[in-house]
C-alpha cells in the first residue's frame, strides 16, 4: 500500500474549517456546528457520482495526451500561426503549474515568441480541457457555460496583443532566464 | 444535476472505449491515473465541502450581497478580481467555494470576475513562473491580463 501524504493546503484548509466550526458553535451552539458538517457532507455525497466520472475523464485525457507530445508539437511553432497552435496545446496539456511552466521555459529557450508563450499559458488557464470535468461538477453547468462563452476569445487575443506590444522584449526575457 | 451527471458518465465511457481501442493499455493507465488523483485529493475534497457546509449555515448573505452582490457595481468587479488573484488552492476547493458564494447572493458579474481572475491571474502560480520565464514575462502577462476579469464580469452582468 502506498501512503498518501496530506499536503499543506489541506492542513491549512482544515484549520479554516475548524475555525468556521468554532464560529458556528459560538453563533448557534452545537446544533449549528453539526448542521454545517451535515450540509457539507450532503453536498459532497450529491456530487460524488459525477465527481467519480469527472476524475475518470481527467485521468483518461491524461493517458491520451502526454505533455511530451504537446512540447514536441509546439517547439516548431512561431509567429501568428504559432499563437493558434499554442492555444490548442495549452488547452490539451494535462497537469498543474509544475508541468506546464517547465515546458513553457523549454519553449522559450527553443525560440518561441512572447505571443506563443502567453497564448499557451492563457489557454492552459482558460481552455484547459482536463479541468472542465471538475468545473462542470463543482461549479455547476450554468456558471461553467457562461464562463466558457465569455472567455473563449481571450487566449488568442492576449497572444496577439502580447506579440503586438511586447514582441521585441522576448530577447531580454530569454537572456534573463538563461 | 442528474442530466450533468449522465453527460459526464457518457463522456467517461466514450473516452474509455477510445483509449481501449488505441491500445497499449491506455484505458488502464487512464483509470489508474484518475483513481490516483481521486485518492490524493479526497482529504482536500472532504475539507473543502465541510467549509462549503459552514459557509452555507453561517449564510453571510448580507456580507456577500454588500460586497459582491448583483448591485455592487464596479467595486464588486474589482473585489471579485482581487479575491480571485489571492484565492489559494486548486479547482477542488475554489469551484465549490465560488459556487457557494454565488448561491449566497453574489452577482453573476463579480462571480465571473472571480473565476476568471483565479484561473488566469492567481498569484500563487507566479512562484512557478518566475524560475522558468522570469519577472519580465510575468510583468508582460499581468499587464495585458489584468483588465480581462473585470471586463468578463462586466459582460456577464450585462448579458446574463
Amino acid at each position: 500500500m502506498r501512503r498518501h501524504k496530506i499536503d499543506l493546503t489541506t492542513w491549512f484548509l482544515a484549520v479554516v474549517a475548524i475555525g468556521l466550526a468554532g464560529v458556528a458553535w459560538a453563533h448557534g451552539g452545537i446544533d449549528m456546528a453539526l448542521d454545517g458538517l451535515k450540509r457539507g457532507g450532503y453536498e459532497l455525497l450529491r456530487v460524488t457520482p459525477m465527481l467519480i466520472a469527472a476524475f475518470l475523464v481527467a485521468g483518461l485525457t491524461q493517458a491520451l495526451v502526454s505533455p511530451k507530445i504537446v512540447e514536441r508539437w509546439l517547439s516548431s511553432q512561431a509567429g501568428w500561426r504559432g499563437i493558434l497552435v499554442a492555444c490548442i496545446g495549452g488547452a490539451l496539456i494535462p497537469g498543474g503549474p509544475y508541468v506546464y511552466y517547465p515546458i513553457a521555459g523549454a519553449l522559450l529557450q527553443s525560440g518561441a515568441g512572447v505571443g506563443v508563450l502567453i497564448s499557451f499559458i492563457s489557454a492552459k488557464n482558460l481552455w484547459a480541457i482536463s479541468r472542465l470535468p471538475y468545473e462542470f461538477t463543482l461549479l455547476g453547468s450554468n456558471l461553467t457555460l457562461i464562463r466558457i462563452a465569455l472567455t473563449f476569445a481571450i487566449p488568442p487575443l492576449l497572444g496577439f496583443l502580447a506579440e503586438l506590444f511586447f514582441g521585441r522584449t522576448i530577447v531580454q526575457i530569454r537572456e534573463a532566464v538563461r | 444535476m442528474i442530466q450533468a451527471t449522465v453527460i459526464m458518465i457518457a463522456i467517461a465511457a466514450v473516452l474509455l472505449v477510445y483509449a481501449w481501442r488505441l491500445g497499449e493499455d491506455r484505458h488502464i493507465r487512464g483509470i489508474r491515473s484518475g483513481t490516483a488523483t481521486l485518492k490524493r485529493t479526497l482529504p482536500l475534497l472532504v475539507v473543502a465541502f465541510i467549509i462549503v457546509g459552514y459557509v452555507n449555515v453561517l449564510s453571510p448573505q448580507d456580507l456577500v450581497r454588500t460586497w459582491i452582490g448583483p448591485d455592487s457595481g464596479g467595486r464588486g468587479l474589482l473585489i471579485g478580481t482581487g479575491a480571485g488573484m489571492l484565492l489559494p488552492g486548486g479547482p477542488y476547493i475554489i469551484f465549490p467555494l465560488i459556487a457557494t458564494l454565488y448561491q449566497a447572493g453574489a452577482g453573476i458579474g463579480p462571480t465571473l470576475a472571480m473565476i476568471t481572475s483565479w484561473a488566469s491571474l492567481a498569484l500563487l502560480n507566479v512562484t512557478f513562473e518566475l524560475p522558468f520565464l522570469g519577472w519580465r514575462f510575468t510583468l508582460v502577462r499581468l499587464t495585458i491580463g489584468l483588465l480581462i476579469p473585470p471586463l468578463v464580469g462586466l459582460l456577464a452582468g450585462a448579458l446574463f
